[in-house]
C-alpha cells in the first residue's frame, strides 16, 4: 500500500480516524447497554453517546480561576491525538501499512498519554478533588502499567518480533496466543480495565469520594474531547489485545474474492473486540471499586506476579520447543 | 506529604443530604475531621407545639422520609400512654406490619446506597428494584409509598381488607427469595468484601461508650433492641429474634441489616396471617392530661426517642426528638480517623445517616454557657447534646 | 457467583423498567391522590377544614339541600380545596361524617400558582 492516496484514506477514513470515531461511539453504546441490561435496566438508545458528545461539545467552556489556559486546552487534544495515532498501528484487516519493528512499544506508550493528560488536568484544575484524582491516576498508572506491559510484551518473546502486525501473522501460522499464554491474556484484560479507569479501577474518578476526580473542572469541548479520548482508548485497547492475543482465530476456510475475505476479516475483528468488550463490561458490572492501597496489593502481589510467572512459563516453553 | 483539607459537603455526590466534613488528610490518610451538622433545620419541634393531636401527626411523620412511620408511631405511643388509652389489638398488628415493612424497605435502600458508595452499582440497581415490591405493598395498604399516615391517636386511620392482606402475603415468597440472594451476594462478592471488611471497626466497648444504637451497635455485638428490651406494640407476643454480629465493621452492619430484613419479613408474615379482628381504633380524648413521657421505638436506623410534655390541652407543650443518627455520629467520627479518604463514604453510609432528621442539636460549651458566642467546634468531641 | 449468574440472567431477560408513556404502573385502589368533594353529600360541617394539617381547605358559601342519614337538611357552606397545598394525608376523608370528601387515583396539582385556589368537585 504505497499509493499515498490510499494511505491517506487508510489514515482518515477506514480503518482510520472516521471508523475509529464511529466505532468508539458504538462501543460506548454497547458497553452502557450491556451493563444496563445486566442491571435489569433499559439502557441508552443507540445514538446516545453521539448525542452526548455533540451536546458537551456545544456547551460553554468554563475556566477555573487561575488556570493555565493553553495547557488546559491542549491536554485533552493531546490525549485524543495520541490515542488516534496509536490506532493506525493496530492491524484491523491484515497488517497495518504503517507497521514497523517496535510499533507495539509505540502504541503502548501512546496509550499511556491520556492518563498523563488526565493527571496534568487534575493538577492544573486548582481544585482539591481534581488534584487528588490526578495523583490517584498516576499512582494507579505505576501499579497497573507494569503487569500490563509485561503481559503485552510476552507475545514478542514467543513470536520474536516487536511489531503487532507480525505477531498477528505469527499466530496464524502457530497457535493463538490467548491459548499459549492464558495468564498474560487475562492480565492484559485486567490491565486494560484499569487503564480505562472502569470499575473496579475507577479510583481516580470515584464519584462518591472525590466527585469526578480530574474531570471535575472539565467543561464543554475539553470534557467532550477527553471523553472521546477515553472511548477511543477502549477501542484501541481492545483492538490491540485482539490483535496480539486473538490473532490466530482466523476464518478456517480460505475465502476466494479479496473483497469477501476483507469483509470476513473485518467481521472477525468486530467479533473479537466486542467479545473483549463484553468481558470488560461484565467486570465493570460485577465489581465494586477497590481502594488505592488495595489496588497496590492486587497489582503487585497478584497481577505482576502472575505476569512474571507467565514470563517463566514462556521461557520454559520456548526452551522445550512447545508451541513453536 | 503536606496536609490537605478536603471539604466533603454540604453538596457532594456521596451525600444525599447536606452535612459538611472538613477532612484533613495526610496523603490519602485522614488525620483530623471536623463535622458540621444542621444545614437543614426545619423547626419541626416548634411547629409541632402549634397543632392539635390530629393535625400534628402528618407533621411528625415528616421528620424523616424513610422512617416516617417510626416517628408517627413513637409519638402516638407516647401520647396514648399519657392519656392512658389502650389501642385495640388489630391496630397494634397493623402498626407492626407497617413498621416492619418500613424497616425492610429502609434496609434494602441502605444496602443499595452502601453498594453505590463503593461503586458497585449493579447491586444498587437490584436492591432498589426489589425494594419496589415492599413499596408497592405499602402503597396498597396505606395509599402512599412514603408517608403512610396510618397512625392516629388511639389506633390506625385505615383498616386492611382481606384482599389487601392476601395481596401482601402473595408478595412475600418473592422477597424471601431475593433476601436469600442478597445473603449470597454479600458473602461472595470479593471486591465489595474488601471494601467492607475491617472498615469502620467499632468494638463492643467503643459502641457502648459512644452510645451507638441500632444496627451499628448490634453489629458490634451489643444486644440492644428496643423491641426486645422495652417491648411495645406486639413485639413481645410474636416470634422474632434480635440479629447481632460480632464483626463490628461495615461488613457486620451489612450482615445485621440483611438479617433484619429477613426477620422483618417473618414478622410481617406472622402479623398478616394472625391479624386479629375487632375495631381499629379506641376512642381517645381530645386533650391529654398534663404529663411527661419519654417514648422509645426501634426505628430502622436504631432507637428513636421522643420526649413529650403535655399540659392538659390538645397540643403538646414540648416535643423533643432524638433521632438514631445523632446517637451514631460520634462513632463515625471515631471510625474515620486514620482511615484512607476512600473510606469516608462507606463509613458514613454504614450508619445509614438521616441528616435532615438530625438537624436539631444544641451546642453546649463545656463551661455550661449556652449561647451564640460559643466557638465553632473543632472536632467531633466539641459536639454534645 | 450468584452475582454473575444473576447478571447473565438479566442480560437475556426483559428489563423491569416501566417504559413510561407506553406502559403505566397500575395505581392501587385506595391510593391517596387528588382530593375531591361530592357536592350532593357534603353537609358543610367544616370538619375537614378543621383537621386539614396543611390548611388547604377553606369553607365557601354554597347553600343547598342535601340528604344526610335519611334526613334532608340545608347546608350553608362547602369546602374549597387548594390542591397545591394539599399534602394528600387523607385526614379529611377519615373525619368527614358524610363520606363526601375523598382522595382518588388522579394526579393532584403540585404547581406553583399560589394565587389560584382550585375548587373541586368529585
Ligand atoms: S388530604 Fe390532608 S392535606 Fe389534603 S385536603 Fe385533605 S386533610 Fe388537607
Ligand atoms: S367534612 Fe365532609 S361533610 Fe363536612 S364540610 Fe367537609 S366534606 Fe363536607
Amino acid at each position: 500500500m504505497t499509493d499515498p492516496f490510499l494511505l491517506i484514506a487508510y489514515i482518515l477514513l477506514f480503518p482510520g480516524f472516521l471508523f475509529l470515531f464511529a466505532y468508539s461511539m458504538t462501543f460506548e453504546f454497547l458497553d452502557r447497554r450491556i451493563v444496563a441490561r445486566m442491571q435489569n435496566r433499559v439502557g441508552p438508545p443507540f445514538f446516545q453517546p453521539f448525542a452526548d458528545l455533540v451536546k458537551t461539545l456545544g456547551k460553554e467552556v468554563i475556566d477555573p480561576r487561575g488556570v493555565d489556559r493553553p495547557i488546559f486546552d491542549a491536554a485533552p487534544v493531546v490525549a485524543l491525538a495520541a490515542v488516534m495515532t496509536s490506532f493506525l498501528y493496530v492491524p484491523i484487516i491484515g497488517p497495518s501499512p504503517l507497521a514497523f519493528q517496535g510499533d507495539l512499544v509505540l502504541v503502548l506508550y501512546l496509550l499511556t498519554l491520556p492518563t498523563l493528560a488526565l493527571m496534568l488536568l487534575g493538577w492544573l484544575s486548582r481544585n482539591i478533588y481534581a488534584a487528588v484524582g490526578g495523583i490517584r491516576a498516576v499512582t494507579m498508572l505505576f501499579i497497573y502499567e507494569v503487569p500490563f506491559f509485561l503481559a503485552l510484551m510476552m507475545p514478542t518473546l514467543m513470536a520474536g518480533t516487536w511489531s503487532i502486525s507480525d505477531i498477528m501473522a505469527w499466530q496464524e501460522e502457530h497457535l493463538c496466543l490467548a491459548i499459549l499464554q492464558p495468564i498474560a491474556f487475562i492480565v492484559a484484560l485486567i490491565g486494560l480495565q484499569a487503564k480505562l479507569e472502569r470499575t473496579p479501577f475507577d479510583i481516580p474518578e470515584a464519584e462518591t469520594e472525590i466527585v469526578a476526580g480530574p474531570w471535575t473542572e472539565l467543561t464543554g469541548r475539553r470534557l467532550a474531547l477527553m471523553h472521546l479520548a477515553n472511548e477511543t482508548s477502549a477501542v484501541v485497547g481492545s483492538a490491540l489485545i485482539a490483535a496480539v492475543f486473538l490473532g490466530g482465530l482466523a476464518f478456517p476456510w480460505t475465502v476466494e474474492s479479496a473483497i469477501l475475505s476483507a469483509t470476513v476479516g473485518f467481521l472477525l475483528f468486530l467479533a473479537k473486540t466486542v467479545a473483549i468488550l463484553l468481558v470488560l463490561s461484565i467486570i465493570r458490572a460485577a465489581t465494586a471499586r477497590v481502594r488505592l492501597d488495595q489496588l497496590n496489593t492486587i497489582g503487585w502481589k497478584y497481577l505482576t506476579m502472575a505476569a512474571l510467572a507467565q514470563v517463566g512459563i514462556v521461557l520454559v516453553m520456548m526452551a522445550s520447543g512447545v508451541g513453536i | 506529604m503536606t496536609r490537605i483539607v478536603v471539604p466533603i459537603g454540604p453538596q457532594h455526590p456521596a451525600l444525599k443530604e447536606p452535612v459538611n466534613f472538613r477532612v484533613v488528610t495526610d496523603g490519602e490518610r485522614i488525620v483530623d475531621l471536623e463535622l458540621n451538622l444542621s444545614y437543614s433545620h426545619r423547626g419541626i419541634e416548634k411547629a409541632a407545639e402549634q397543632r392539635d393531636f390530629i393535625r400534628v401527626l402528618p407533621l411528625i411523620e415528616r421528620v424523616c422520609g424513610i422512617c416516617s412511620h417510626s416517628h408517627a408511631t413513637v409519638f402516638s405511643k407516647g401520647i396514648e400512654e399519657i392519656m392512658g388509652v389502650e389501642i385495640p389489638p388489630r391496630a397494634q398488628y397493623i402498626r407492626t406490619i407497617i413498621a416492619e415493612l418500613e424497616r425492610m424497605h429502609s434496609h434494602m435502600l441502605w444496602l443499595g446506597v452502601a453498594a453505590h458508595e463503593v461503586g458497585f452499582n449493579t447491586l444498587f440497581m437490584w436492591t432498589w428494584r426489589d425494594r419496589e415490591a415492599v413499596l408497592d405493598t405499602l402503597e396498597e395498604l396505606s395509599g402512599n409509598r412514603v408517608h403512610y399516615n396510618m397512625n392516629e391517636i388511639g389506633g390506625v386511620r385505615l383498616d386492611l381488607s382481606p384482599s389487601q392482606v392476601e395481596a401482601a402475603l402473595a408478595r412475600m415468597p418473592v422477597l424471601e427469595e431475593r433476601i436469600r440472594a442478597y445473603v449470597g451476594m454479600v458473602e461472595d462478592e470479593e471486591t465489595m468484601l474488601t471494601r467492607f471488611r475491617g472498615v469502620g471497626s467499632l468494638s463492643r466497648e467503643e459502641a457502648l461508650s459512644f452510645g451507638a444504637v441500632g444496627p451499628t451497635a448490634r453489629a458490634s455485638g451489643v444486644d440492644y433492641d428496643v423491641r426486645k428490651d422495652d417491648p411495645y406494640l406486639v413485639y413481645d407476643e410474636i416470634p422474632w429474634n434480635v440479629v447481632t454480629d460480632t464483626n463490628g465493621d461495615v461488613y457486620g452492619r451489612t450482615k445485621v441489616r440483611i438479617g433484619e430484613i429477613a426477620e422483618s419479613l417473618g414478622i410481617v408474615r406472622h402479623c398478616l396471617e394472625n391479624l386479629p379482628g375487632g375495631p381499629i381504633r379506641a376512642e381517645a380524648p381530645k386533650a391529654a392530661p398534663p404529663g411527661e413521657i419519654l417514648s422509645r421505638y426501634e426505628a430502622p436506623r436504631g432507637e428513636v426517642a421522643h420526649f413529650i410534655r403535655t399540659n392538659g390541652t390538645a397540643r403538646v407543650e414540648r416535643v423533643d426528638i432524638r433521632t438514631p443518627t445523632l446517637a451514631n455520629w460520634t462513632s463515625v467520627a471515631h471510625c474515620l480517623i486514620g482511615r484512607p479518604l476512600a473510606d469516608v463514604p462507606v463509613i458514613v453510609a454504614a450508619i445509614d445517616p438521616c441528616l435532615s432528621c438530625t438537624s436539631r442539636i444544641t451546642l453546649v460549651k463545656s463551661g455550661g454557657d449556652l449561647g451564640k458566642d460559643a466557638p465553632p467546634p473543632n472536632g467531633p468531641r466539641g459536639w454534645s447534646r | 457467583m450468584s452475582v454473575l449468574s444473576e447478571m447473565l440472567r438479566n442480560l437475556f431477560s426483559k428489563p423491569v423498567t416501566t417504559r413510561y408513556p407506553a406502559e403505566r404502573v397500575p395505581i392501587p385502589d385506595g391510593f391517596r391522590g387528588r382530593v375531591g368533594c361530592a357536592d350532593d353529600r357534603c353537609i358543610g360541617c367544616s370538619k375537614c377544614s378543621l383537621v386539614c394539617p396543611a390548611s388547604a381547605i377553606t369553607m365557601v358559601d354554597s347553600p343547598r339541600m342535601v340528604e344526610f342519614k335519611g334526613r334532608t337538611l340545608e347546608r350553608k357552606k362547602r369546602p374549597s380545596i387548594a390542591l397545591y397545598q394539599c399534602i394528600r394525608c387523607g385526614l379529611c376523608e377519615r373525619h368527614c361524617p358524610a363520606d363526601a370528601i375523598h382522595l382518588r387515583n388522579g394526579q393532584s396539582i403540585n404547581g406553583s400558582t399560589l394565587d389560584e385556589v382550585v375548587t373541586c368537585t368529585l
